[in-house]
């Protein structure tokens, strides 16, 4: 597993923050298949944590066992200092939750919805303000069953968010999503971590996870892959930056000792020289100095998606 | 598991009364259920067009074959076990399969719905909707035919009330076995018409062969009515003994309790 401890940046809660999820050993089986295998990670109290991983990785139930919505088979599970085995109900009404796949009664109507969830708490959120702030007012009377995707995701959020939790999951959070409520959702989840609400934040969607997330957990096959802030797992890859250019020509072994050159190689007229450090401006200076300035110089740095694309390539532990 | 208590900061969460909830649940899915106008057809006009037809039948006049009742008495005071039964075979578990299927009951678990309170909700959507199907029955039948007063009023209460205990926890029980709503959509009606016609609901027990008395005789739903019939007109001897259809409710209710968990772990 690649567990990475880095810095994080500034105003993002550091490691002293109490734990408000903690996994040790998880395992959960459905007949003879095991779906989490020993998987161990704890949630920092105000972090907007991410869980990470292909359809199937076995995330949901993850988030479902910490829910008290499933039982485990093994290894122990504390959320907000309570069993949710044992305090499942008690527990519920502390966390908020919008599910994968689940749905409301198709006559029910948006406001009618919010009413009801938040008449389970004793101190909600203003529905009028929290409909504004989802995009709901407009659609206060409609039934469930008339709502788009993106309008019952919106929904799901706000009921989750109604009873002021102190700590929400947040499951495939923008699916169905168009690109301009997706980019909507993100800020308001920024809004609600930046208020103090602890996020747990569960995707496929590695983009939103590096945008979003102070800290990322990896599942591949119901491992815990690697553990870290986005830029620390990306960091994992050994820092390994590609350039590229174009120069039919030129001789490779004139950029051998280039400072941080780990290889070089040719694809066509292309030349990739893969490095570490600052190699962009060592490799621009060498080419300046061969009298060789290239006219596309380009770098490409590793993405959280090349590192979680090698994770879910390895066989998992 | 075992859980280790780190600061709670929260105090302000303290768990809502869950009657108060539950009652409030039950409310809004009534509500719901106006809004559905299959559920208008089903709980009313369907119980009222039968009864009025087959009431209709065998006249108004006191009958050997109904144990010395008018007809039309025997049908509509049988009616009443009727639509508790359609209530506990179909209106309830295709709800409940429906909801699982969907994920409104994961939906409302995960939002501090506690089990308890979805089952005292379903409790009392039951108890309405079995108590307003009941009341067409009678209002159509009294309305059409007329209707003499119960002979022991009480005892139809207990009876009916027994009745929509053993009804809804058969519901309950079905609608956490059966996978889906269209599952329980058929599974319900394939249950229903046999029940219904053997049960009281369909020829009196006198004409039946003695097979068909046998399974009558081991039917909730045949105590049920029978138990109605002998409290209201007097005039049954067929099998009525009350702790049987408490005794299915206890069983049923046990078995959808076990199945509710299992499907949740």
């Amino acid at each position: 597993m690649a567990s990475v401890n880095a810095a994080p940046a500034d105003g993002y809660p550091d490691n002293r923050a109490r734990p408000v999820v903690e996994v040790r050993g998880l395992e959960k089986r459905y007949g003879s298949s095991t779906v989490v295998r020993g998987i161990s990670f704890s949630v920092r109290q105000g972090e907007l944590f991410g869980l990470l991983g292909s359809n199937g990785a076995g995330k949901t139930t993850t988030v479902e066992i910490l829910q008290g919505l499933r039982s485990a088979d093994g290894g122990s599970v504390t959320v907000l200092g309570l069993d949710p085995q044992v305090a499942g109900d008690r527990l519920r009404l502390l966390v908020g939750a919008q599910l994968q796949d689940a749905a409301l009664p198709e006559r029910m109507r948006v406001g009618e919805s919010l009413g009801l969830f938040a008449s389970l708490h004793p101190s909600p959120r203003p529905l009028d303000e929290l409909a504004e702030e989802w995009q709901l007012t407009h659609l206060w009377r409609r039934p469930f069953g008339g709502l788009s995707g993106g309008e019952r995701q919106r929904l799901f959020v706000a009921l989750a968010l109604v009873g002021r939790p102190e700590l929400v999951f947040l499951d495939e959070l923008t699916q169905n999503l168009d690109p301009v409520s997706r980019r909507h959702t993100w800020d308001v989840v920024r809004r609600v971590r930046d208020t103090g609400t602890t996020v747990v934040l569960v995707t496929h969607d590695v983009e939103e996870a590096e945008r979003l997330c102070d800290r990322i957990v990896v599942m591949h096959q119901g491992s815990v892959v690697a553990d870290g802030t986005p830029s620390a797992i990306v960091s994992s890859l050994g820092g390994a930056a590609t350039v590229s250019f174009t120069d039919p020509d030129l001789d490779l072994g004139d950029l051998r000792d280039v400072p941080g050159l780990a290889r070089v190689g040719r694809r066509g007229p292309l030349v990739d020289v893969i490095g570490s450090g600052p190699i962009l401006a060592h490799v621009g200076a060498r080419l300046v100095e061969l009298g060789r300035p290239p006219a596309d110089l380009r770098v490409h740095q590793p993405t959280l998606e090349d590192r979680f694309v090698d994770l879910v390539k390895e066989p998992s532990r | 598991m075992s859980a280790v208590p780190v600061t709670l900061t929260d105090t302000h969460h303290v768990p809502p009364n869950s009657a108060r909830t539950a009652v409030r649940l039950a409310l809004l899915e009534l509500r719901l259920l106006a809004r559905e106008p299959a559920v208008a057809v089903s709980l009313i006009g369907f119980p009222a067009v039968t009864v009025l037809v087959l009431a209709g039948v065998f006249g108004q006049s006191p009958d050997p074959e109904f144990g010395g009742a008018v007809p039309s008495e025997h049908y509509i005071v049988g009616y009443l076990g009727v639509v508790l039964a359609a209530l506990g075979l179909i209106t309830l578990p295709v709800r409940i399969a429906t909801y699982r299927e969907l994920g409104v009951t994961r939906r409302f678990r995960a939002s501090g719905l506690s089990a308890p309170v979805m089952v005292a909700s379903e409790i009392i959507l039951g108890a309405v909707l079995g108590t307003v199907s009941a009341a067409v029955v009678l209002a159509a039948g009294a309305a059409v035919y007329g209707i003499s007063m119960p002979e022991d009023p009480l005892a139809v209460f207990a009876w009916f009330l027994a009745g929509l205990a053993c009804f809804i926890a058969i519901g309950g029980a079905l609608g956490s076995l059966l996978p889906n709503g269209r599952a329980a959509g058929a599974i319900g009606n394939l249950l229903f018409v046999p029940i219904f016609l053997l049960g009281g609901g369909g020829p009196p027990r006198d004409v039946m062969t003695s097979a068909m008395a046998s399974i009558a005789d081991v039917l909730p739903l045949s105590h049920i009515i029978g138990g109605l019939r002998h409290s209201w007109l007097g005039t049954t001897d067929d099998p009525h003994a009350l702790w049987w259809p408490v005794l299915v409710a206890a069983v049923a209710l046990l078995f959808a309790v076990r199945t509710a968990r299992r499907r949740a772990a």
